[in-house]
Formats: C-alpha cells, structure tokens, sequence
C-alpha cells in the first residue's frame, strides 16, 4: 500500500485507463460478451483495486471513464452514449453508485490508516524525546538540551521553551532558523494560558494555543502545563504538527523542566548536605586533634618556667614543645592544602626530575613522622621524568607519613618507583596491619579513618584525602592494597613524560 | 599528709603524659602514666592511687566506663580530662562518680588546683552526717537544721537546706543536675531541671553575699553545680 502526503501524481490513473481499455477491447472483440451484468462487475473490480490502491479522486475518474465505457461499447444501442432500454439506466446508476460508495470508503480507509501511521510517527518522536529527557542527567544544560532535542525529534525549523521570569522571558532556542520571539506575545499568551483551561473536545486541545507571525514563519505558541498550572510556553515553528501532538509535547516538556528543577534542587540539597557533613567531620577532627598538642604545649612551656627542672628535663621538654608545634604546622600544612585542592587552587608545573629525587623531597618533608621507620627506597632506571615533583612529593608524603602511622614500631617502610609505559609507579609498602576490606573502598575519602585507627593511632582523616586530591591535579591517581604476605601497599600512579637522563640531568 | 599522694595520670597521649608527668612529680606527686584502659584498672587494682586523672578518650575502654569499673571497687577521687567535643561523656563520668573534670587544653594551675582540692576531701576524711559543719562563712547545724552566717539565722525551707546540705557533704566538688535532682526529689525528677533552677536560685538569694554574682554557689555550664569553699586563685 502506497503511503505517501504527497500530490496524488497521474501516475495512479494510467495504469486505471489501461485496465478498462484492456478488458473493453477483451470483452467485445475477444470473447465477444454482451452480457451486462458480467462486464459491469469486472470494471467495478477494477474501480475497486483502484480505490484501494490510489486515491480518491483517481477512483472517481476511474468510475467515470468505466461508466461511459459501459454504456457506449455495451449498453445498446451500442456505438452511442444514449440508452434505449429504461432498465439499463438503472443498471449504470446502481454501477455509478457503487463504484463511487467503494470509492469514498477505501479513502476513508486510506485516510485513517494515513492519520494512524502519523500519530504512531508522532507518538514515536514524543518516545524519543522522553528517554533523551530521561537520559540527560545535567540539570545545568537541560533546558537548551531539551530544545535541541525538541527540534531535532519533530524536525522542527525553531523551537523554544520560553520560561517567564519577573516580568521577562528566558528563552532557550533551537534549531536552525534562529527567530526573535516578542516578548509581550509571550506574556499575551502565557496570560490567556492562566486564566482559561477549558478542554475542546472537537480538537482535542486545551485553549491557550496562538499563532503569532514572525516574518516568513508562523510561530505556534503552547502553553507548558504540569497538570493544570502554566509553567511556560512552548514555541514551534516549521514542520506542521498537529495540535494535539503539541499539547502532548507541551505536558512532556513541562514534566521534563520541573524534573530539571527537581535535580537542581536535590544537587544543592545534596551540595549543602556534603558540605555540612564536611564541616561537622572537620571541626570534631580539629577539636581532637588540637586539644592534645595544645594542652602539651601549654602544659610543658609552663614547665619550662619552672625552677625545678633539672637540665635533662628541661631539654626534654623544649623537645616536646618542638615536637607538638611540629604537629600543629603539619595539621595546618593539611587543612591549607585540603582548602586549595576544594577551591581547585592547584595547578600543575611540569618540569624534568629523577624519580629519586621525589623520594628525598617526600622524605623531608615528614622527616618528624618517619623517626623509627627506616625507608628503603629502590628506584629502577636512570630515566627522567616530566611532572610537577612538588604535587607528586606531597602526595607521597602523605603515604609516607600514613605507612609509618599505621606500621609497627621500627617497621621499615619500602619505597619503590618503576615507569611502565608513560607512566610513573610509586609504590609505598608498610609493615603494619594492612587494611580491612570494610575499610579500601572509602580510605581516600576525606575524613574516613580507618575502623580499628580509631583512637590508636592519631590522625585526622586527611592525608589520604589530600593525597588523592594532589594528584588528581596532574591526572595521577593512587589506590591500596593489602600485601599477601601481610601490610599494606599504596600505588601512585603519575603520566609522565620520559626521557634518558644524562648528565646535566641528573645533577643536583 | 605523712607520704607523697600517688597519682594515676591515664591518658594514651605521650605528649600529654610528658608534659603532665613532670608537672605533677615536681608538686611533690607521685606519678604513675598508663596508656589505655586496661593498664589503668589493672594499676588501680594492684598499686591504688590516692588519685586518677583519667582521659575520657581512650583507645581500647571508653574513659566512662573505665571510670564506672574503678568507682565499683573504690572510692579514690578521679578527675576527668574531656574535650569540647565530648562533653555528653564527662557528665556521664560524673554521673558515675568522678569528682571533677578539666577541659583540655587545661592550664597547669588548673589542674592542680582541681587535684589538691580533691586530695584534700581524702586526706581530712568525710565529714560526720550529724553535728556541725562550716562552710566558707556560713556554719550548718545539721541536728537543728539551721544556718548561721556570723551569728545571725538564715531561715532556709527544707528542701534549700536539703540542698545545702548536700553540697556540704561535698563540698568543692561539682554535681551534676542529675544526681542532685535525684538526691533531692528522687529518681522521677532527673527530667525536670527547672525544679533545680528555682530551689538554686531561692538559696542564693538567702546565702550569697550578691546573688546576681554568685561566689559559693557556682555554675558549671552544661554539667551542674559546685560549693566552692575557697576561691579558686592561682597560687
């Protein structure tokens, strides 16, 4: 079956005036039937097909050259449009009538099979259209995306979600004709949109759709209702589509944008929550974790007041007094690198290193914290590597400092660095309890310690946190393991650049 | 006191037992530092102290029960070392019959002061129930119920002189509102601090000199009360 819009083409009529030539001339110069009745039947077989495969109007034609065929080469006296016999003229009516009735109802037929297979069309677009809702996630861009989604699901020329603001108009357009929508036929329409809600039954729309004109393109605005509340209108232009197909659009657009809303607000609700549960997580860290250094230092710098110290306790308590201020400035040291890597203040500066040299630099800087833990360090080949050292060295620091923690006293720490491909591996392996599997998958979030840490071992929760953040900023990556035999082992992993070093390289 | 007061200083900080240690022997104190919880009952058990200074934040036992297990088997005073953030558990300890507590960062003098305080209920013995007792400058007659500041009557209700009294026989030490509600007004009564409130309130008016400036009838913020007998000033 032929199923198009288009102009019916003259296409569909000559194989008709061929069908009634053929069976005219088989008939009366073949077979040599006169019988009436036989050859009427057999055009209307003909009228038939024809109505059922073409259109209307080719039907009517077909009925009316089938008719005069009937009557001039059949109906006597034969050789003329005139009928002699009364009867007959009853026959070419009842002919007439029949073939145009079969006519008009396989039209009417092809008609609804035309306005089924557009609203499947439709109904498919409008399918299409909410899974690409569905699927966006991005409550940011989801209004200029459902646009585009809008216009390239019903082929639309323009299309836009117009959402009032105050007394203005946020606009999302789309589409490749890019129109200038007056914003008081907006307001005009999205007003009349409010105030009446009636439902026409005959058209199957609710009122409140309008046609404004902008230059070549008429512009049909919608209103964007979620149940019965106008949110905003809905403007098309371009490809025809029928009104109720709009109101459809329309319901599906609104749900979509109160769906972005929702997200937006669930992503700052779930923002304020994070950010609260950080802020809470942070101050009982800083309340723990300052009070002990605090009351020590309090506490031995009032000692070394005294008079009653001998010269043995005095050294050892200007030693504490070092010792707990060096905690403090570690524990600032955390809380300014933690605010940066959150303000994404961190940038990375590449430049040429041996890996060795991050090692040292790492190991100076929790020089305090690694007293008692020998670091063995091995590092295979002699290449150098492009990276920003100072990030690379404070992250592995932080592992550094969280091996000796977590290791058994004089425990050796070992420190390993290899490239493999473009990338630098850094291996810290302690030899302490490892890590429950409760534990490895939060261990990098911040403020996470450990379960059996608790109290046993002082921390904050940071130093992983941060060891990760530092090295995301040069697109590195770390992650834990435990040890088969026992310990943990924590693998940094950094791209890089790699060249062999020589001489001037490796010069320090 | 014929022999130096032996101190138990429970804290899993070494910093914190480096710097206290030192501290309290050059008093005159005898130290002993344990880090957890355990170590601190098995000590109080084989050696008892004349006192416990106890952090509430220990690794293995929590301090409260730790506090709870020493109180079952002695009477030994026990200061409590807390933090801000763990003020639920110091009147949780004090409900369980610590003495007192410090907040840390405490200062020497601080802490020190809270000692001596406590040692001192020790070392004279409780006070009898029955016969006199004075208290800063007022004198309790417990067999007539009466109160005297410098000869002169205070005329108190029964319950105002219940408690007095029960501050008297714990004199510098601080009382949470739960054991005083319950020793005044029994066990119902511990949900119903404003009971508390108001009897306070009428007793300051009758024993403070300025009741809008209390100076024996003190506030801890938070936890309870406290009858101090001397002005706690830095030596």
């Amino acid at each position: 079956m032929v199923l198009t819009s288009q102009r019916p083409s003259w296409r569909h009529f000559v194989p008709a005036v061929l069908a009634i030539a053929v069976i005219t001339v088989a008939y009366r110069d073949w077979l040599h039937v006169t019988n009436a009745t036989i050859v009427a039947l057999t055009y209307l077989l003909v009228v038939l097909l024809v109505a059922a495969s073409s259109h209307l109007w080719v039907a009517v034609l077909t009925s009316c050259l089938a008719m005069a065929a009937f009557n001039f080469f059949f109906l006597p006296p034969v050789g003329t449009l005139t009928i002699a016999d009364p009867q007959n003229w009853v026959a070419l009516i009842a002919f007439l009538t029949v073939s145009l009735v079969a006519s008009r109802l396989s039209a009417l037929a092809q008609d609804r099979q035309h306005e089924a297979s557009a609203r499947r069309d439709e109904l498919a677009r409008l399918f299409d259209l909410s899974r690409d809702i569905l699927l966006s996630t991005d409550s940011k861009e989801a209004l200029p995306l459902l646009a585009r989604f809008i216009a390239r699901r019903f082929e639309l020329d323009y299309a836009a979600i117009c959402l009032p603001h105050g007394t203005a108009w946020n606009i999302f357009n789309a589409g490749s004709d890019d129109l200038k929508l007056d914003e008081s036929q907006l307001t005009l329409a999205f007003d009349s949109a409010q105030r009446s809600l009636e439902f026409d039954a005959q058209t199957r729309t609710y009122t409140g759709h309008r046609t404004v004109v902008i230059g070549a393109w008429e512009v049909r605005l919608v209103p964007l209702r979620l149940g019965t509340k106008p949110l905003g209108l809905l403007a098309a232009a371009g490809r025809a589509v029928e009104a109720g197909t709009l109101d459809a659009l329309a319901g599906v657009v609104a749900i979509a944008i109160e769906r972005a809303q929702f997200l937006e607000e669930r992503k700052g609700a779930e923002l304020a929550r994070q950010s609260e549960e950080l802020k809470s997580a942070l101050l009982a860290s800083l309340a723990h974790d300052l009070r002990t250094p605090l009351t020590a230092i309090r506490v031995a710098a009032s000692n070394l007041q005294g008079t009653w110290l001998t010269d043995d306790q005095r050294r050892e308590q200007s030693e504490l007094v070092l010792a707990e201020v060096e905690r403090l400035t570690r524990l600032f040291q955390n809380i300014l690198e933690m605010a940066r890597i959150d303000a994404g203040a961190i940038l990375a500066e590449q430049q040429w290193v041996h890996p060795s040299e991050i090692v040292e630099a790492a190991e100076a800087l929790v020089e305090h914290a690694l007293r008692g833990h020998p670091i063995e360090v091995q590092v295979d080949g002699q290449e150098l590597v492009r990276l920003d050292p100072r990030l690379t060295a404070s992250a592995l620091a932080h592992l550094l400092e969280n091996a000796a923690q977590y290791s058994y006293a004089g425990a050796p720490v070992a420190v390993r660095c290899q490239t493999i491909g473009s990338e630098l591996f850094i291996t810290v392996r302690d030899h302490g309890a490892g890590i429950s599997a409760g534990d490895l998958p939060k261990l990098f979030e911040r403020f996470y310690r450990g379960s059996g840490s608790k109290g046993r071992v002082s921390g904050t929760g940071m130093g992983l946190s941060i060891a990760r953040g530092l090295l995301a900023a040069e697109h590195g990556r770390v992650s834990a393991e435990n040890c088969v035999d026992g310990g943990a082992l924590f693998t940094i992993v950094v791209p890089v650049q790699i060249k062999a070093s020589n001489a001037e390289g490796v010069a320090r | 006191m014929t022999r130096a007061a032996r101190i138990l200083l429970v804290d899993d900080e070494a910093s914190i037992q480096r710097a206290v240690a030192p501290l309290l022997r050059s008093r005159g104190y005898e130290v002993e530092t344990v880090g957890s919880g355990s170590d601190a009952l098995r000590v109080a058990s084989e050696r008892p102290p004349d006192l416990v200074v106890l952090d509430l934040g220990l690794p293995d036992l929590d301090g409260v029960e730790v506090c709870r297990r020493i109180r079952k088997v002695s009477t030994v005073p026990i200061i409590v070392l807390s933090a801000r953030s763990n003020e639920v558990d110091k009147v949780a300890a004090l409900d369980l019959g610590a003495d007192d507590y410090v907040t840390k960062p405490f200062s020497p003098e601080e802490l020190l002061a809270r000692i001596r305080v406590a040692l001192r209920r020790v070392f004279t013995g409780d006070e009898p129930e029955v016969g006199r007792l004075s208290v800063a400058d007022l004198t309790i007659d417990f067999d007539r119920r009466r109160v005297t500041r410098a000869d002169e009557e205070i005329r108190l209700t029964p319950k105002e002189f219940e408690l007095l009294a029960l501050f008297a026989h714990n004199p510098d030490r601080v009382l949470t509102h739960r054991t005083i509600l319950k020793a005044i007004w029994g066990a119902n009564a511990v949900d119903n601090p404003e009971h508390l409130w108001v009897l306070v309130g009428q007793l300051r008016k009758k024993i403070e000199p300025d009741p809008i400036h209390p100076q024996y009838l003190l506030s801890e913020p938070w936890v309870g009360y406290r009858l101090v007998t001397e002005p706690l000033t830095t030596p």
